[in-house]
Formats: C-alpha cells, structure tokens, sequence
C-alpha cells in the first residue's frame, strides 16, 4: 500500500515519525525467544500492534507477559527474533518509578526537554495539561515521596505521555496499589482508550482488560495460547488453560 | 599560666594549621572529581576498563599512604626527572590515594540505585550520560554524603603523615615546639585545633544533608 504524504496528520511528521509502506501498523515482533540459561520465558511469540490499538495482555505470573512488553523497548534484549517498532515507545511501571529527587512537574518535563529538546516553557505548560488531565494540578511541587500511590502512578502516566509517544506500554500498573485506589489510575487509562492511545496493558484487572481491550492476549508458559476481542476470550474460550484462568477471578 | 605556650608560638601552629588547610583543600579538589571516572569504569562492562579501575583501587587502597608518598618522593626526580615542590608531591600522592577511597563510595551508591531508576530512564530515551548525572548521581549523593564525610575527615587527620617527608605542617610544627621548650600542653591546642576543623567540615556536612533531605520528606499520608 503506498501512503500519500499529505495525508499523514502534520503532528506525525513533527514527532519525526518515520513513514513506512504499513503505516498502520506501529509494533510487529516475530518469533521472540527470551532464554534466562535454560529457562525459557518466551518461547517463540509473534505480536504486532496497529495504530491506535488496545491490546492487554493477561496470563499467570510467570508467563512471559511482562518480559514479552519489556521486550518491546529494549529493556530486555529477546535471545532471538525481530521487533520492528515504528515510533517511540512510553513505558508506565509497575512501581512507578518516578525520580524521587523530581517534584511532579519536574518529573514530567525532564525527558521531554532533555530528550527531545521541547523548550521549557512549552513543556512546562504541556505538563500542566497532563496534570490537570491526570487530575494531580495541585501536586505540581510535590516529591514523589509526599504523595499517595495511585496518585504517583497517574504522575507517571503523565510523564509517559508528556514524551508524546506512539505507543504507550503498561506493566501491571494497578498491581502495586491498594484496590480503592486502583479505580482512579484505570479510569486515566480508559480515558486514554477513549482517545485511542495506541496502548499495550499487561495486567491482571480482568474487568479493564473487557471494557477497554480491542484485543485480548493470552499468554501461559512462554507462549500466546489465545487472541481474539475482549468477546472472544472472556465470553468463549477455547484454551482449557485460559478457562482455568479466567475462573480463578 | 595556661595561655603562655600559645600566646609564645600561635603564629607557629597557625603555619602549621595552614599547611593542614592547604593539603586538604587540594587533596579534596581532584579526589573527590576523580573517583567519579574510577568508580563508573570499575562498574563498567568494558572489561581493560574495570580491570584498570579496579586494579587502581587495589593498589592504592591496599598499600599505606606513607609508602605511596614516599614512593613518589623518590619516583618522580629519578625516574621521570622531574623535581616537583615537596608540596606538589604530597598533594599528588594524597589525591590518587583518597580517589580510590571516593571511587568505592560512589560505586557503592550507584549500585544502591533502585533498578527502576535506570528503566525508566531507558524507558524515556534518555542517554546513559543524562541518566548517571541527571538521575542517579543526585541520588546517589544523599546516601554516600556520611561515608563521604568520614574520609574528610580522616583525611584532615592524614596530612599528619605529611609531616615524615619534612612538610610543616601542624604536627610537625607541634613537635618542634614541644622539642625546644618542653612544653607538653602544646599537644592540647594542637588537638583543639584538629577538633575545630573537624567540627566545621560536621556542621558543613549537616548543612548538605538537610539539603539532600528536601526530596525524602515523611510521606503526608
């Protein structure tokens, strides 16, 4: 398929979004193989994510759902197959990770200008969107250690978009909260979907993974033993594995 | 009266203090800038680098200051026929010995460096070098600043061992004046004078830790 050029929206070519002949399709990895000396947490997985796509991934612990996304940018190296990412990536942690020596707003902005060279007061006001966004506007000076956990996890879901990603990447980011709290961090991320964020969400919050999803991955032992829409793989499995699953919530 | 041995020789101990002052400050200006370099090559995967900084530290912590001066004392003119001021060796000797002790403390506090820290700096595209000096180092400086100041201060109570290579400084100078007029509470003042110093390099290093502290605050909820 060729793609006219004048239709690419003009934010894209800013973003130095390089253009491809599928410009549709933002991820495709193919027969990734993550060996740990003998133990293989992935064994040979293809996926691929198209533009403005939500994919969550669920599974048991120990499935390779999380090094599978962490193989996405880079933070782990697959032992071989190909990963071929048409943009930038964002990544939102499990424990946040937020710069503990950063107020909020300093959090938000640092790789923005840094990294991409955003002025500062351009970011600056980018992040107060963000932060009025994530609903945070009054925790701008803040450190991270003088706020609440979900509160840091929407910070980090801010500073994740404040780099203006092509792909957002989601690692269990409910799991580390207490669950009243969790309600607000998913709610950022359904009005992220809302927006069609192209997004990848490994986590064990079945009900986000059915409102919000496009697509369901189902990984056990290194493998994806099922896909398919949100209808698919809640309402029909086919997998023994992925019903055992789904009936342990 | 008590007061008589130093109101006779103070402007002696105040050479000698200056000299304690002097080799302090300079040791400090390059050891503390120069074991950044070994520490981050001993953690380096390179592996002639690691090896090269961390057999630096070896040898420099793993032998006695007073050999390494001396070392250099008679190294330097014979072998590479150059006579450096007997300060300028001192200094130098000084600052390679105390970078390898800088260099582990910082390595240390690198390493305690959460590895989230480093994802998510990956994670925003940041380069290695904005991670090191945006993220961890200012991290790291909050958790090191005591082992930091421990050296400091040992180091003030180490230039006494410049005083065998002939420098003046304030033990060498205390020594004298007890020689010549034997008179012992000269040790006294020579202690206070150490204790003072010290005090100002503690109350500097509380200031820095309240500093470092901004970001730690008790959590409000």
């Amino acid at each position: 398929m060729s793609v006219d050029i004048n239709k690419i929206p003009k934010e894209e070519l800013q973003g130095g979004m390089p253009m491809f002949m599928d410009r549709d399709r933002v991820l495709e990895m193919k027969g990734i193989v993550k060996e740990y000396g003998e133990f293989k947490a992935l064994k040979g997985v293809d996926f691929s994510v198209e533009r403005g796509e939500i994919v969550t991934i669920i599974g048991p612990s120990g499935s390779g759902k999380s090094t599978l996304l962490r193989c996405i940018n880079g933070l782990t190296i697959p032992t071989s197959g190909t990963v071929d990412l048409h943009g930038r990536t964002s990544m939102v942690f499990q424990h946040f990770n937020l710069f503990p020596h950063m107020t909020c707003l300093e959090n938000i902005i640092y790789a923005p200008v840094k990294v991409l060279k955003v002025p500062k007061g351009e970011a600056e006001t980018n992040a107060k969107q963000l932060l009025e966004m994530v609903g945070l506007s009054d925790k701008a000076d803040a450190y991270p250690a003088q706020i609440s956990g979900g509160q840091k996890q929407r910070i980090a879901i801010a500073r994740s978009l404040a780099m203006k990603p092509d792909l957002m990447l989601f690692d269990e980011p409910t799991s580390a909260l207490d669950p009243e709290i969790i309600g607000s961090v998913l709610g950022v991320m359904k009005e992220l979907a809302s927006e069609h964020m192209t997004m990848v969400v490994v986590t064990h919050e079945m009900g986000f993974a059915r409102d919000v999803s496009d697509r369901t991955v189902f990984m056990a032992d290194g493998e994806k033993l099922e896909e398919g829409t949100p209808e698919e793989i809640f309402e029909n499995p086919k997998a023994e594995r992925l019903k055992t699953f789904l009936a342990s919530f | 009266m008590i007061l008589q041995p130093l109101i006779e020789n103070w402007q002696l101990l105040l050479e000698g203090t200056w000299m304690v002052i002097k080799l302090f400050t300079v040791t400090l200006l390059f050891a503390l800038p120069l074991g950044l370099p070994i520490a981050l090559g001993a953690n380096s995967r390179i592996f002639p680098l690691r090896f090269l900084c961390q057999t630096y530290v070896w040898i420099f912590r793993g032998t006695p200051l007073l050999m390494q001066m001396f070392f250099f004392y008679f190294f330097i003119p014979i072998n590479i026929g150059v006579a450096p001021t007997l300060f300028t060796t001192i200094a130098f000797t000084f600052a390679l010995n105390y970078a390898a002790y800088f260099a582990e403390i910082y390595r240390g506090g690198i390493n305690s460096i959460d590895r989230g820290q480093f994802e998510a700096a990956h994670s925003l595209g940041l380069s290695k070098w904005q991670t090191t000096k945006d993220i961890v180092l200012p991290q790291t400086m909050k958790a090191i600043l005591p082992s930091i100041f421990n050296e400091v201060i040992t180091l003030v109570k180490d230039t006494a061992l410049a005083q065998t290579l002939g420098m003046m400084e304030l033990m060498k100078v205390t020594y004298g004046i007890v020689n010549r007029t034997s008179v012992t509470t000269i040790f006294l003042y020579t202690a206070i004078i150490y204790l003072v110093l010290n005090l100002l390099i503690t109350l500097v290093a509380n200031r820095l830790e309240g500093h470092f502290k901004r970001y730690d605050a008790k959590e409000e909820f």
